[in-house]
């Protein structure tokens, strides 16, 4: 027997036809605009109060509005059971009301410590108590109007609220205060459930036992669901109550209204969805692309100018949180799509996956509010990364119809319209919005590159081959990007966005081909989240064009073997050049795949015609390789001697803070917390030192590990994927000895996707049932999830350089006359780039003269060197001593400014 | 159960020979290497610089080198392997007594063993249903089958007593021992006659092969214990001359059975304590890495405990007797490595009190700033063992295999305790059918250090988020994970995946 509930009555019989996706959508969409547009009647009442009360009397309206809330919140969860299986509203009526009744009884009982203690008059709180028996009949009947397909009569019962609020609130209000205002919307209350009552002869049409005890479990489930949603949605509202100080939670109560919004605008979406969902196929994406188009409006109504907004709706006094605005409009906006993925589960009997999603978020929610809820931003935080993570997750519950293990790709790539094909796309639309979301400012070696692409070709590569340390590929790209698309950060970090997204359906098809379906979907789904692929896809540098020719070549090396085309033997040759023109150090991981095929080739139990095959195919390859890269030789070989000859060799490059946290204390060289450091960095990504040492700190996880490995077998595609992406990294560990900034993670990055599809694999082939292995490749990509959340959001993360947020702050205080020095003098191509209409000067051409009357801003950077700390230091006490001081100094990440003037 | 559905009737899915030619070169470079590891580690470890708290560095260091001659043992088995190859006695075929102990085991386990007994070729067969349960369904069974049926008036001795009571009643100068569940293939006796046919061999021993294994989590990770040891170990054991009688799927000389009177009866493991005399008297073993014979292993967590500590408990009452035995050196080795295995679950004991103390008083067996150290010297040492543990094992032994392991711990620790306080054991039958329900009390320990270990590591997480802190959480969460799973079996009940449920029971069913 299946707990799937398909005899909701207001569904479609199984032969009618399936209705157009558009008519769908028209039916989400009207009744949405009658909730709004109750919602507009709800928020005109309360305008027209405060108008008409005095304020202490509209303070206690307002008070008696959100305990009125408060008690119609969880019942609303009853909505969704009965929209789910509408008999449920006659089953339960009863205990319903009886549990209304009750919770009014003990109101009333209590009226006088609660009025005495909530500074409410006496009258309120038997109002109160008098609305208490509507709250889960209101929401039952609601549901059940939408279970029978009326749910026009449900936007009447919507509506008839605000009709009756502001007709007899009105009018009560003006007789009574806020006490008669109070009646009218307790009043208002009574007509909804009159309205919303549905008519006898709508009886569910299924009875029997059978279908009960089936929409029982599923109904139970629904209602469960949703009271969690509830709590998602408004815990961090009482969270800010209990863990802030009354300005701050009045700031996070600006956002909670605003957030509200998007909110309440798809709250009728997935109410609709749950009695079809199971029956038409169209329902679910219609009622997706409603509440997403719900929400991305209310996101844009709130994104135009929320400065402006906040100010006129709630004062000038709230603007500190208007930046707030958008991004916790959105985290309620993804609520709102999570509520209709939510109810498609449910209503497909998957709701006990949800369950345990859902009370995840909850739970996750929860301790984010605990960690970060020292301000309405955290507050703010905590929602917008839980109700992220949950829609992420539950959207790849929803789209990841997870095939049965073993099951190997097709060669043909398969049509984007199959649940795989679909899921892929989705998680590449979804890691796509990610790479996109962060907004931090080119650094450093982003900027250098920039400005070589502003060269002309020939200088470019002659620049090149004399200053840098990197063969010319992704230069070459940046070059015409630059001219294509001009300079801007978008437009510079365009080709690494593109190849970092690409990563994600190259891992899937690869994990497909060297494992099964599972593992590639699961190596989508965590390239999707990967802190360190979401990291590189939004730097104009090489590192992301790594990843994705390490990702190609390993997986073209296994089908060239497999299968042995002569397209995957040159497709591996193609991988393997494009990245030898791209990262000198990928010479390692081509070196590693030789080796492999040298194994392959000689191992025993080939025949001899197999042996053949793969000798011509890997020796025609190698040849192959030899002629693309060949060219690179001479350019390669004048960059080494001019580096040389210069004497810079890799310690003249500038390495990145928390490259400490890599290295053991007092030791120069790379040691074995360096090694953790970094295969940390290559999963988790870039966090604060002290987080890494935590992390680190955590290695005995490892044994687990370990352990875990035990009796899986051994496949010869997890050894080449081991050692590709091993050996590097163990190359680069005894080269660190001798040069220690070559161990770094940014050089065998080319490990990275390969560990994703390790981890993949070991997520999904670890257990059979699919139910489980999804649970454990969200738990990952949740987990992984999390920390590329904290590695863009985190200021602490010592790979962040807000060079952009320091110039940008100099520029609105700067004068004519001012001037800016700056250190290290490397700077100059990032100062360059963010310093338009700053006149600026690195420190080494000396301070600015005595008698230079304008202020005088030192930026420094790279303080954790020794030789620029004292630099900057000592610049400072000179520019005192002539007779400047000190008026304002402040930290950016990695930057600090100082401010003098005279 | 009927014949249709009986795994044990099926082809063996499992091999007990070595996994191919280069397997002893792997092997014995991964020795190799592991040794200098090993020295790397433990002259780290060894160094006074690394004492933290005097105590339990003192109980670190004799975990730890307890742990190091186990695995040494254990190279050093493996490294010695011997794969004989089934061997047929050329000329007449010989009389052979089959002697299958019975105490309470149903009628349809017994049946399908003694019918195939019945089959044996390359031997005139006499087979014995050595009933101890005085039943006449039994009498019925051997009759129906065409056996012998032998009914003693006491039970003095349990299985050993059983079995020399027939022994004093039958006569042919070979005698198989088979427990009840186990069903012999026709070539039993083929494979293995000719190896007792060699200088002075006083038994033959096979395979003990769980044919129940897919029928859940427990039964699959109990055979996944034993397949390492009836893999690599037994192997290994053969050519060190030192395999010792499992009893059961064993082939016994008659005259080696009567020069030292028979089965021993006052052990818990009358097999083993035989195999000692054996030795002792200058007889020798072998061992043929053929399944043979398939039987049922324990398949609920009350079953395995039940097993596990009867062996426990039996093997280091043994001590003694391997220690005052006249033996050769290396085969007292090989004893004493077999015996002392059981007094591993110390060892675990040790290991997870470690993080527990740490967080609760802040003492730790080694010096703080040791900890990255540590993990340099021990990561490759651990990782290298594990390899070749998985490697010796050909990839049976599994994580939940280790995880049951871990979580009988307090099993070694009460079976020594009784040990040393000398108190008598006595003799249980491990059951051939599972029970389908919950067991906790079955792992009732297990739980409660699991549960210790979870408080410690909330505790660890409350007080504080310093590395060394967190370091200790995360072994406590090792710890937590790895006993997690092998308790899970007693706290879920059996579970039989849909593969494992017969067709006749899957038609029953629909």
């Amino acid at each position: 027997m299946s707990a799937t509930p398909t005899m909701a009555s207001g569904g479609r019989s199984r032969g009618a036809a399936p209705l157009p996706l558009r008519a769908l959508a028209g039916e989400q969409l009207a009744v949405a605009a009658g909730q709004l547009a109750a919602g507009l009647g709800n928020l005109a009442f309360s305008l027209l109060a405060a108008r008409l009360l005095a304020p202490g009397a509209f303070a206690h309206l307002a008070s008696f509005l959100a305990l009125y809330l408060l008690v119609h919140v969880p019942a609303t969860s009853l909505s969704a059971g009965s929209a789910l299986s509408p008999e449920l509203a006659s089953r339960v009526r009863r205990q319903v009301l009886a549990a209304g009744a009750g919770v009014g009884l003990l109101l009333a009982a209590a009226s006088v410590p609660l009025s005495a203690a909530l500074h409410l008059p006496l009258a309120m709180i038997l109002l109160l108590a008098a609305a208490a028996p509507t709250a889960g009949l209101i929401a039952l009947d609601r549901g059940r109007l939408y279970g029978l397909g009326a749910p026009r009569r449900a936007a009447r019962s919507l509506l008839a609220e605000p009709v009756v609020r502001l007709s007899a609130g009105v009018v009560l209000g003006l007789a009574f205060g806020e006490a008669g205002a109070a009646a009218g919307v307790v009043l208002a209350g009574w007509a909804a459930l009159a309205v919303a009552r549905p008519p006898a002869y709508a009886a569910p049409r299924a009875t029997g036992e059978a279908a009960a005890v089936g929409a029982g479990a599923g109904t139970g489930v629904t209602v469960v669901a949703f009271l969690l949603l509830a709590i998602v949605q408004n815990q961090d509202v009482v969270a800010a109550g209990a863990l802030l100080g009354p300005d701050e939670a009045g700031r996070f109560a600006v956002l909670s209204t605003l957030g509200g919004l998007a909110a309440f605008a798809t709250t009728t979406v997935p109410l609709m969805l749950l009695p079809r969902a199971a029956s038409e196929r169209r329902a679910f994406p219609a009622a997706v692309c409603v509440a997403g188009a719900l929400g991305l409006a209310a996101v844009g109504v709130v994104a135009i100018d929320p400065s402006a907004l906040v100010g006129a709706a709630f004062g000038p006094r709230y603007a500190a949180v208007a930046g707030l605005a958008a991004p916790y409009v959105l985290a309620m906006a993804l609520l709102g799509v999570t509520r209709v993925l939510v109810a498609h589960a449910c209503a497909v009997g998957r709701g006990r996956v949800v369950l345990v999603l859902l009370g995840a978020a909850a739970a996750l929610q929860l301790v984010l509010l605990l960690v970060l809820g020292h301000d309405a931003a955290g507050v703010a935080h905590a929602t917008l990364i839980a109700t992220s993570a949950l829609a992420a997750t539950a959207g790849g519950a929803a789209v990841l119809q997870f095939p049965r293990a073993g099951t190997r790709a097709r060669a043909a790539v398969r049509p984007l319209t199959t649940p795989p094909g679909a899921a892929v796309l989705a998680l590449t639309a979804g890691g796509l919005v990610l790479r996109l979301l962060a907004s931090r400012g080119l650094w450093l070696d982003e900027a250098t590159e920039v400005s070589q692409a502003h060269m002309s070709y020939g200088a470019m590569l002659h620049n090149l081959a004399s200053t840098d340390v990197h063969p010319p590929l992704h230069h070459t790209v940046l070059w015409l990007t630059v001219r294509v698309f001009g300079d801007g950060e978008l437009a510079v970090r365009l080709p690494s966005l593109v190849a970092g997204t690409l990563l994600i359906p190259v891992l899937y098809r690869a994990g497909s081909e060297l494992y099964d379906r599972r593992a590639g979907l699961a190596a989508a789904a965590l390239a999707a989240v990967a802190p360190f692929p979401v990291w590189y896809s939004q730097e104009a540098r090489m590192y992301s064009f790594f990843m994705l020719f390490a990702a190609l070549a390993v997986w073209m090396q296994v089908r060239a073997v497999r299968r042995g085309r002569p397209g995957d033997w040159i497709g591996y040759a193609l991988a393997s050049a494009a990245l030898l023109w791209n990262q000198y150090f990928s010479v390692l991981l081509v070196l590693t795949q030789q080796a492999a095929f040298a194994i392959t080739v000689l191992r025993s139990g080939l025949d001899a015609g197999e042996r053949r095959r793969l000798l011509r195919g890997w020796l025609g390859s190698a040849l192959l390789i030899a002629v693309l890269v060949a060219p690179l030789l001479p350019f390669a070989l004048e960059q080494f001697h001019a580096n040389e000859s210069a004497g810079k060799g890799f310690e003249g490059v500038p390495s990145q803070a928390g490259a400490a946290a890599s290295q053991q204390q007092g030791l120069a060289r790379p040691a074995i917390y360096g090694a953790l450091t970094n295969a940390v960095w290559a999963v988790f990504g870039y966090h604060s030192d002290a987080s890494m040492t935590r992390i680190a700190a955590l290695w005995p996880l490892g044994i687990l590990g370990s352990l875990a490995l035990l009796g899986r077998g051994r496949s010869r595609t997890t050894l080449l994927l081991v050692a590709c992406a091993l050996a590097p990294m163990a190359a680069l560990f005894v080269l660190g000895q001798k040069k220690p900034f070559i161990f770094e993670v940014r050089y065998f990055c080319a490990a990275v996707p390969i560990a994703l599809l390790l981890i993949g694999r070991l997520v999904t082939g670890w257990v059979r049932p699919a139910a489980a292995a999804v649970a454990l490749t969200l738990a990952a990509a949740g987990l992984m999830g999390v920390a590329a959340a904290d590695q863009q959001l985190n200021q602490s993360n010592p790979r962040t350089y807000d060079f952009r947020g320091a110039l940008d702050q100099i520029r609105q205080i700067a004068r004519p006359g001012d001037i800016v020095v700056y250190t290290p003098q490397y700077l100059n191509t990032v100062i360059a780039y963010y310093g338009t209409g700053v006149h600026a000067k690195p420190l080494d051409n000396g301070l600015p003269r005595r008698h230079h009357s304008g202020r005088v801003f030192l930026l420094a950077s790279f303080q954790d060197k020794p030789q620029y700390r004292n630099q900057a230091r000592q610049s400072l006490l000179a520019l005192r001593h002539q007779g400047r001081r000190l008026i304002a100094s402040m930290h950016r990440p990695q930057i600090r400014v100082w401010e003098l003037s005279r | 159960m009927t014949s249709e559905a009986d795994p044990r009737l099926l082809s063996p899915a499992w091999s007990a020979s070595p996994p191919g030619r280069r397997h002893r070169t792997r092997l014995r470079f991964g020795i190799a290497v592991c040794l200098p590891l090993a020295l790397f580690y433990f002259a780290w470890l060894l160094d006074p610089a690394r004492i933290g708290n005097p105590l339990l560095y003192g109980i670190l260091i004799a975990a730890e080198l307890f742990n190091l001659l186990q695995a040494l043992g254990f190279w050093w088995t493996c490294a010695g392997e011997r794969a004989r190859p089934p061997l047929a006695l050329i000329g007449e075929h010989p009389d052979v007594d089959v002697l299958v102990p019975v105490y309470n085991e149903p009628v349809d386990v017994v049946e399908p063993t003694i019918a195939a007994a019945r089959r044996m070729d390359g031997a005139r067969v006499h087979v014995w249903l050595l009933d101890d349960g005085a039943r006449d369904e039994m009498r019925m069974l051997a009759k129906r089958q065409g056996a012998g049926y032998l009914r003693r008036k006491g039970r003095t001795g349990a299985k050993a007593g059983n079995i020399n009571h027939a022994l004093r009643r039958t006569s042919s100068p070979i005698v198989v021992v088979l427990d009840c569940d186990h069903v012999p293939q026709r070539r039993f006796l083929r494979a293995t006659l000719g190896h007792l046919a060699g200088p002075r061999i006083a038994f033959v021993q096979t395979p003990q092969c769980y044919a129940n294994a897919d029928s859940g989590e427990l039964a699959a990770a109990a055979w996944s214990q034993q397949a390492l040891f009836f893999g690599a170990i037994a192997r290994g054991k053969d050519g060190h001359g030192a395999m010792f009688c499992c009893g059961t799927n064993v082939v016994f000389a008659r005259e080696a059975l009567e020069d030292v009177g028979g089965f021993p009866e006052g052990s818990l493991t009358e097999d083993f304590e035989l195999s000692v005399r054996l030795h002792e008297r200058g007889w020798r073993s072998a061992y043929v890495p053929e399944v043979l014979a398939q039987g049922l292993g324990p398949e609920d967590m009350a079953s395995y405990v039940s097993q596990q500590h009867r062996w426990a408990r039996g093997c280091l009452g043994a001590l003694g007797l391997v220690l005052r035995a006249r033996l050769p050196l290396r085969v007292r080795v090989q004893y004493l490595l077999s015996c002392s295995y059981f007094l591993t679950g110390w060892t675990v004991l040790a290991y997870m009190a470690f993080p527990v103390i740490r967080i609760l008083t802040g003492a730790q067996p080694l010096a703080a700033p040791a900890a990255d150290q540590f993990l340099l010297h021990f990561a490759p040492y651990f990782g290298l063992a594990l390899s070749m543990v998985a490697m010796m094992g050909s990839g049976a032994y599994t994580f939940r295999a280790f995880a049951l392991q871990s979580a009988s711990f307090w099993i070694h620790v009460h079976a020594s305790l009784l040990a040393l306080l000398r108190r008598p054991g006595t003799f249980k039958v491990t059951p051939k059918r599972g029970a389908d329900g919950r067991q906790p009390r079955a792992a009732l320990p297990a739980l409660a250090a699991a549960a210790v270990l979870l408080a410690i590591a909330v505790a660890g997480l409350v007080r504080g988020h310093d590395p060394s802190t967190l370091n200790n959480v995360a072994f406590a969460c090792v710890h937590l994970t790895v006993l997690s799973f092998g308790v899970a079996p007693a706290l879920r009940g059996r579970r039989r995946p849909a593969a494992a449920i017969a067709p006749a029971e899957r038609r029953a069913a629909a």
